[in-house]
């Protein structure tokens, strides 16, 4: 109960918007300081839609957080006609452009993590740094079973009792899961593996050592494909390690969000006594 | 003068450069052979007469197999019978400094109190392998030092409520056998380390510098102990530098080139931008900031020779080369570790050291 409390609260937190770009309207969701696009993180959620948690809340204390709803995602009509992961990219690049930011932080959760990697791809220097959480560009080849909201739930966290079984819209879900399955390409992708290692934006890899979805084994290929990317394991977290462990997770993104690479180094004093 | 030989246990493969390397880039068959290798240099070191074996700590790369220090050395107090056992050594402000007073204490009985104890700050890429702020490294390390001082000495358990550390209570077990304690030597290349080190009273260690600047920093260490009314033994500067010696100076370095040894490489502190970026930040080099670009600069084999960084030649090349670093650093330690990593060159050229060069060593 406290964590939904937590993640309506994060949600209250944020101002709803809509702008017009590339032919769709986009829904979005926008809290923080309003310092000019330096300072933007923008969003992208996974193939479950626009959920925010309380790690969207904390790092927006300090970063100009804007959460993007895909096209063809929650109350948006049907996308049928994005062709591919990079067409529809492309139309999310136009939305950063239609809200004036010409450099920011993108992150992507799952099948956003792809559709993240294909926006990076596509804006070469606007681009500061990549957060990849729990991304679905390498997947295993089979997946676990997700036929019923159950199951579907036990999937996304490392410890299910402790959080609600989430209602969901049939018909959301089933215009969602069509444009997923249309759109995310195979597990394993050599058309896009070829253009990684040129993607030398810093990238930070996040993943649950308790991911069942994208096993955290698959975290090595974003280290052996990308340009530049460091990996970071989320102990006792699941394939949404934002609601699972948000504070964790917030930590390492807003140092990784300050600091880019020299977040390796630590900056917390070991002081107990002065 | 004394030598002491140096094995950090180089990884006998080819390893990619940067820092941290990938796991998968190691060898299971190529790393145990370098352990062993390393060991049967350690103990033909002893047999030769070195005065001491040296370990030191470092992570996550090939250049080093060893992590903890103390385990190797664990293995040493079965492998070397009469030669010292130096830690040069564990980098105290990312340890638990109880447990470095515990190991330290059971090394020295393993021994029959042969130890001696380095306590580092280490480079600053090792501040990443524990996660610790590099910009509190001189503060963690000098608290350390005092608490390692005080669970070696007290007889009852103590509690210690310091800046860094807290422990409730401390008795550790076994005593160290040498009284007070085994010798003690931080690394201290900065004004900050020398007086740090004249402070506490400890012994000097100058490693991967130059002999201009290893003599420069030797010089204010002893002005400092003066200032304090003590004047450190010649025994408590240790000069540490590449060495290889063949029979003639061609062979030394046709030896070089064939390990590819000849060439600039980047060393650990350099390795990695972000890593150096971050620690330069954070005034981890202190005062000598400026004088660490020059320390750790990229050098082909001859530059290396000139800056009194490695010893190379002939026995009759290197022992001029080690008279420079009497005369002009005034180090009673020289502690060499190999720089041609092929193992039979390595071998003959501890060989024709321990032969050659340790008896006029030990002369002077």
């Amino acid at each position: 109960m406290a964590d939904q409390m937590a993640e309506r609260n994060a949600s209250s937190a944020f101002l709803e918007r809509k702008l017009e770009a590339d032919g769709f309207t986009i829904r979005y969701l926008e809290a923080g300081p309003q310092s000019g696009g330096a300072h933007a993180l923008i969003c992208m959620h996974g193939a479950g839609g626009l959920r925010l948690s309380r790690m969207h809340e904390i790092l927006a204390r300090t970063w100009r957080v804007i959460a993007f709803e895909t096209p063809g995602f929650g109350t948006s009509k049907a996308n049928e006609r994005s062709r591919d992961m990079a067409e529809l990219a492309g139309s999310l690049c136009a939305a950063v452009a239609a809200l004036g930011i010409t450099a920011y932080n993108l992150m992507g959760t799952s099948f956003g993590g792809k559709l993240a990697t294909y926006m990076a791809l596509q804006e070469g220097e606007k681009l500061q740094s990549l957060i990849l959480i729990s991304p679905a560009v390498f997947r295993p080849a089979e997946r676990p079973p997700m036929a019923t909201p159950e199951d579907r739930h036990k999937l996304m966290h490392a410890h299910p009792e402790r959080f609600p079984v989430t209602l969901s819209n049939p018909e959301v879900d089933s215009k969602q899961e069509t444009l997923v399955r249309r759109l995310i390409g195979p597990p394993r992708d050599p058309a896009l593996e070829e253009k990684l290692p040129g993607l030398s934006v810093p990238t930070l890899v996040v993943f649950g050592t308790e991911d069942r979805l994208t096993p955290p084994e698959m975290a090595r290929c974003y280290r052996q494909h990308y340009g530049n990317a460091h990996l970071m394991l989320i102990y006792d977290a699941a394939h949404r390690v934002d609601l699972d462990r948000p504070e964790a997770v917030a930590e390492v993104v807003g140092d990784f969000l300050a600091r880019k690479e020299r977040f390796l180094v630590s900056e917390q004093s070991g002081v107990i006594h002065p | 003068m004394k030598a002491a030989l140096f094995n950090p246990i180089r990884y006998g493969g080819p390893s990619p450069s940067g820092w941290p390397v990938a796991p998968s880039a190691y060898d299971l068959e190529i790393g145990q052979r370098s352990m062993l290798d390393a060991l049967e240099n350690l103990r033909l070191a002893d047999q030769l007469g070195f005065d001491w074996v040296t370990v030191a700590e470092h992570h996550y790369a090939g250049f080093s197999l060893t992590p903890n220090p103390m385990v190797l050395a664990g293995a040493l107090t079965q492998v070397v019978k009469r030669a010292k056992i130096a830690l040069l050594g564990p980098i105290v402000p990312v340890l638990n400094p109880i447990r470095v007073a515990e190991e330290y204490a059971m090394l020295d009985n393993l021994t029959g109190g042969r130890v001696i104890a380095g306590l580092l700050r280490g480079t600053p890429n090792e501040y990443v392998t524990y996660n610790i702020n590099p910009a509190e490294s001189r503060d963690r390390f000098e608290e350390a030092l005092a608490l390692i001082r005080r669970a070696w000495s007290e007889p009852e358990p103590f509690g210690w409520q310091g800046r860094y550390y807290q422990y409730r209570s401390v008795a550790v077990w076994p005593r160290v056998v040498q009284a007070p304690h085994p010798a003690l030597y931080m690394s201290g290349s900065s004004p900050e380390s020398g007086a740090m080190a004249a402070r506490n009273r400890l012994g000097l260690g100058l490693a991967f510098t130059t002999v201009p600047l290893a003599s420069q920093a030797a010089r204010f260490y002893r002005e400092e102990a003066g200032k304090l009314g003590w004047q450190p033994d010649p025994d408590q500067v240790i000069y540490r530098m590449g060495f290889h010696v063949a029979e003639t100076d061609e062979q030394a370095m046709a030896d070089m080139v064939e390990s590819g040894g000849d060439k600039p490489h980047v060393g650990l502190t350099m390795s990695n931008k972000a890593v150096l970026a971050g620690a330069m930040a954070s005034g981890y080099f202190g005062k000598a900031a400026e004088e660490q670009r020059d320390r750790v600069a990229p050098r082909d084999a001859a530059e290396r020779v000139e800056k009194g960084q490695i010893l190379l030649g002939s026995p009759e090349t290197v022992w001029r080369q080690i008279c420079r670093v009497r005369d002009e650093v005034g180090a009673g330690i020289l502690d060499l570790f190999p720089t041609v990593p092929i193992a039979d060159r390595t071998r003959r050229s501890i060989e024709v050291f321990g032969t050659k060069l340790l008896p006029r060593l030990h002369e002077n």
